[in-house]
């Protein structure tokens, strides 16, 4: 039978909205620093949002591979607006649709999908950033459900977020058995948040801190069974790490679309600067990292798409892509000489945009550390 | 109202590079896109779907890979797709693949309109659109850049002219060519695109036997014109353009037209 290969159509489809809608109008964006919510809803209105689920609950009917070649298309044009989509598509809105009753997701998931809320997940506290057996907002039960009582910290939507995926601990004593995740609506009794971020990169993304004071909530609003939240974190955490390097591909096919276009561009000695073969090692390391990255990233969607455990696999990816994509927009820095310091091209966004990818999905001092572990044990 | 759309994958420059040696198309390298005009017809098919109702359904004559162009146009909206693939209806001019759509058109049987860009950035002829309607024997209106009422037997539509606008009334069922500047395609929805290249689509795949073609009238042997030689022309005359302030660039374009003695 005469069908078309679905992964090249969505990409291709990606691709022509990033090329018309995004890339035009994205160092602007990023310099005035608001969310951009006609590109979210544009977003919306393609299915991208729902990409990841079934069409029953008002999702796409794609997969891992279709919605990670969504996020890197996207994060080829602006890394703030593919990062909140990446959020929106998975941490933001997994554990609702996993554990969440039927009224929830009429009321949060197909809103969600259709970009009318904007989801958020909440680990990191003052003092738990990689050590999440450190988190300290509490859940308590009461008699009609649980109260939190707590706060979180670099929470990207906490300002503008309609609801929240938080994970809480529930029992002290227990540690990380006593983790367990909690949704939590923003406009639920008790809940707040701080003065948005002032930060490096992703710029049009409003990061702050959010508050618990006695938010209660009902006892299906627990996403999970009591003890597995961890659980909960381990069902999507390959994916989380594939989802970021993804975002660490589209970044470096951007630095290394713009690097070779200026190697054409710029003459100096009477030559194209892209004739030095010290410039052109640069534009071949991208190449090879772009060519073996790609390779590392759609293994693993490929693997998750088919069930198949690939943590380990999936933290490799996000270390060698988010390493290369560093490397390529730093390189791409030095590539356009003086012109990289200018605020009016996009290359010293794409320079301040790599740090981001270093934190979100395991600080890779930590990935190198379980990588390790898998060999030496 | 049930509407078919014709629509053609064609190349996605409009810079279209001839190899010097046979005079085809240098296809490499090139990625194939729905022609631009097309998806602006589609986007007129699938806006009056939505307000009146009905069915809209795509047809493209080309190679295997144009089921492509059939899985963006669900995309999109339309609720069929049907490609006429046919080793027979390769070389076809524009009289073999008006003849071709037209019967494949006939096949469908029941429609109120059918709408065709106007130009493909290809073979760039503008012909197909007013042939087919020829052989349906339907009112055609081309350049179409305002669709402004729609009745159950009639269509009111604006239509650009080289000074101004045509405002005409048509009978239905006709044919329509539509510019760019009728509307703002939509971005095919994933959801969509995603079914269409799953085994449930509904997608079909004619040959010259299935529309009740001979092959003989057919792609090159249907053809009444043969090309004899393609070659790119060769720009003699190379122009310049002038960047800058208004003031600065008439300064400018006085003083190349005095040096060269123009003026
Ligand atoms: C733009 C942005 C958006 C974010 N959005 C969110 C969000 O939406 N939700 C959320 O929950 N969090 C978010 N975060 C926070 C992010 O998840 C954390 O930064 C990350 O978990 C690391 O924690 P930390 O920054 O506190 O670093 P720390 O854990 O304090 O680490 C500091 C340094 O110590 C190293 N280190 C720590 N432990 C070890 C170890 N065992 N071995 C070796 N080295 C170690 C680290 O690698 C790092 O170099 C965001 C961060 C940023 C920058
Ligand atoms: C004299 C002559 C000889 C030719 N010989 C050959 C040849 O030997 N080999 C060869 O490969 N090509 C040949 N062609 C090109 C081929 O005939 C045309 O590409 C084709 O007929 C469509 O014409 P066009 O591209 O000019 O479309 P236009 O008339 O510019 O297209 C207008 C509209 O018609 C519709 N349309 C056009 N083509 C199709 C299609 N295939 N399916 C569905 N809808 C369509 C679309 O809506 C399009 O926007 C020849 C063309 C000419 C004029």
């Amino acid at each position: 039978m005469l069908r078309s290969d679905s992964e090249k159509l969505v990409r291709k489809v990606m691709a022509k909205f990033v090329d018309e809608e995004v890339i035009p109008v994205a160092t602007e964006l990023d310099n005035k620093g608001e969310f951009p919510y006609h590109l979210f809803r544009k977003l919306a209105d393609m299915g991208v949002l729902g990409i990841r689920y079934p069409k029953k609950v008002g999702g796409s009917g794609g997969n891992t591979t279709l919605y990670c070649i969504c996020v890197e298309e996207l994060a080829r044009g602006l890394m703030s607006l593919a990062a909140i989509t990446a959020m929106q598509c998975l941490m933001a809105t997994d554990g609702l649709y996993r554990y969440g009753t039927k009224e929830m997701h009429e009321k949060y998931l197909r809103p969600a999908f259709r970009g009318e809320k904007i989801g958020a997940f909440q680990l990191t506290e003052p003092e738990a950033g990689s050590d999440l057996s450190n988190v300290r907002t509490l859940a308590t039960k009461v008699e009609d459900g649980w109260v939190i009582n707590g706060m979180k910290t670099w929470s990207t939507s906490g300002p503008i977020g309609s609801f929240h995926t938080v994970l809480t601990q529930t029992d002290p004593d227990k540690g990380l058995k006593g983790l367990m995740f909690f949704f939590i609506p923003a406009d639920t009794p008790g809940f707040s948040h701080s003065k948005k971020f002032d930060t490096l990169g992703t710029r049009t993304s409003s990061l702050s801190e959010i508050y618990f004071n006695n938010c209660h909530v009902p006892d299906e609003y627990m996403l999970g069974e009591l003890g597995r939240g961890l659980d909960v974190l381990l069902t999507i955490l390959a994916e989380i790490r594939i989802m970021t390097a993804c975002l660490a591909i589209g970044l470096l096919r951007a630095a290394m679309d713009d690097s070779i276009r200026y190697c054409k561009e710029r003459v100096q000695f009477g030559k194209q600067i892209g004739k030095y073969q010290l410039v052109q090692a640069k534009i071949a390391n991208m190449a090879v990292n772009l060519e073996a990255g790609k390779l590392m990233c759609y293994k693993v969607t490929h693997l998750i798409d088919n069930n198949v455990p690939c943590l380990n696999e999936a933290s490799m990816a996000k270390y060698f892509t988010v390493e290369s994509a560093c490397s390529a927009c730093d390189e791409a820095t030095r590539i356009y000489g003086a012109y990289a310091y200018s605020m009016e091209y996009a290359v010293q966004r794409y320079y301040r945009d790599n740090r981001f990818l270093l934190y979100g999905g395991g600080t890779h001092e930590v990935l190198q550390t379980t990588i390790a572990r898998q060999y030496l044990r | 109202m049930d509407i078919i759309v014709l629509i053609k994958q064609v190349p996605d420059t409009t810079d279209v590079k001839l190899d010097p040696k046979t005079g085809s198309l240098i296809r490499e390298g090139v990625e194939s896109i729905i022609n631009p005009d097309d998806r602006h017809a589609l986007e007129a098919a699938v806006n009056l779907k939505e307000e009146k109702g009905g069915k809209v359904t795509v047809i493209s004559m080309g190679p295997p890979q144009a089921i492509d162009a059939i899985s963006e146009a669900l995309g999109m909206g339309a609720d069929e797709g049907i490609l006429l693939s046919d080793k027979a209806f390769a070389g076809a001019d524009t009289w073999a693949t008006s003849f071709t759509l037209g019967k494949a058109i006939e096949k469908v049987g029941k429609y109120d309109l059918v709408i065709c860009g106007r130009q493909a950035i290809d073979g760039d002829t503008a012909q197909i659109g007013p042939q087919v309607a020829e052989y349906l024997r339907v009112p055609q209106v081309t350049y179409v850049c305002g669709i402004e009422k729609v009745g159950r037997k009639k269509i009111v539509l604006k239509r650009r002219l080289e000074d101004g606008f045509e405002r005409v009334q048509c009978p239905l069922p006709a044919l329509l060519t539509v510019i760019k500047e009728v509307n703002v395609p939509r971005f095919p929805r994933l959801g969509g695109l995603i079914d269409a290249c799953g085994e449930k689509a509904n997608i079909k795949v004619w040959n010259a036997a299935d529309i009740g073609a001979q092959t003989r009238d057919v792609g090159l042997e249907g053809s009444l014109t043969h090309v004899i030689k393609t070659f790119a022309p060769k720009f003699k005359r190379q122009g310049e353009i002038l960047e800058g302030e208004s003031k600065e660039v008439v300064n400018t374009l006085v003083d190349k037209l005095v040096e060269n003695n123009l003026i």
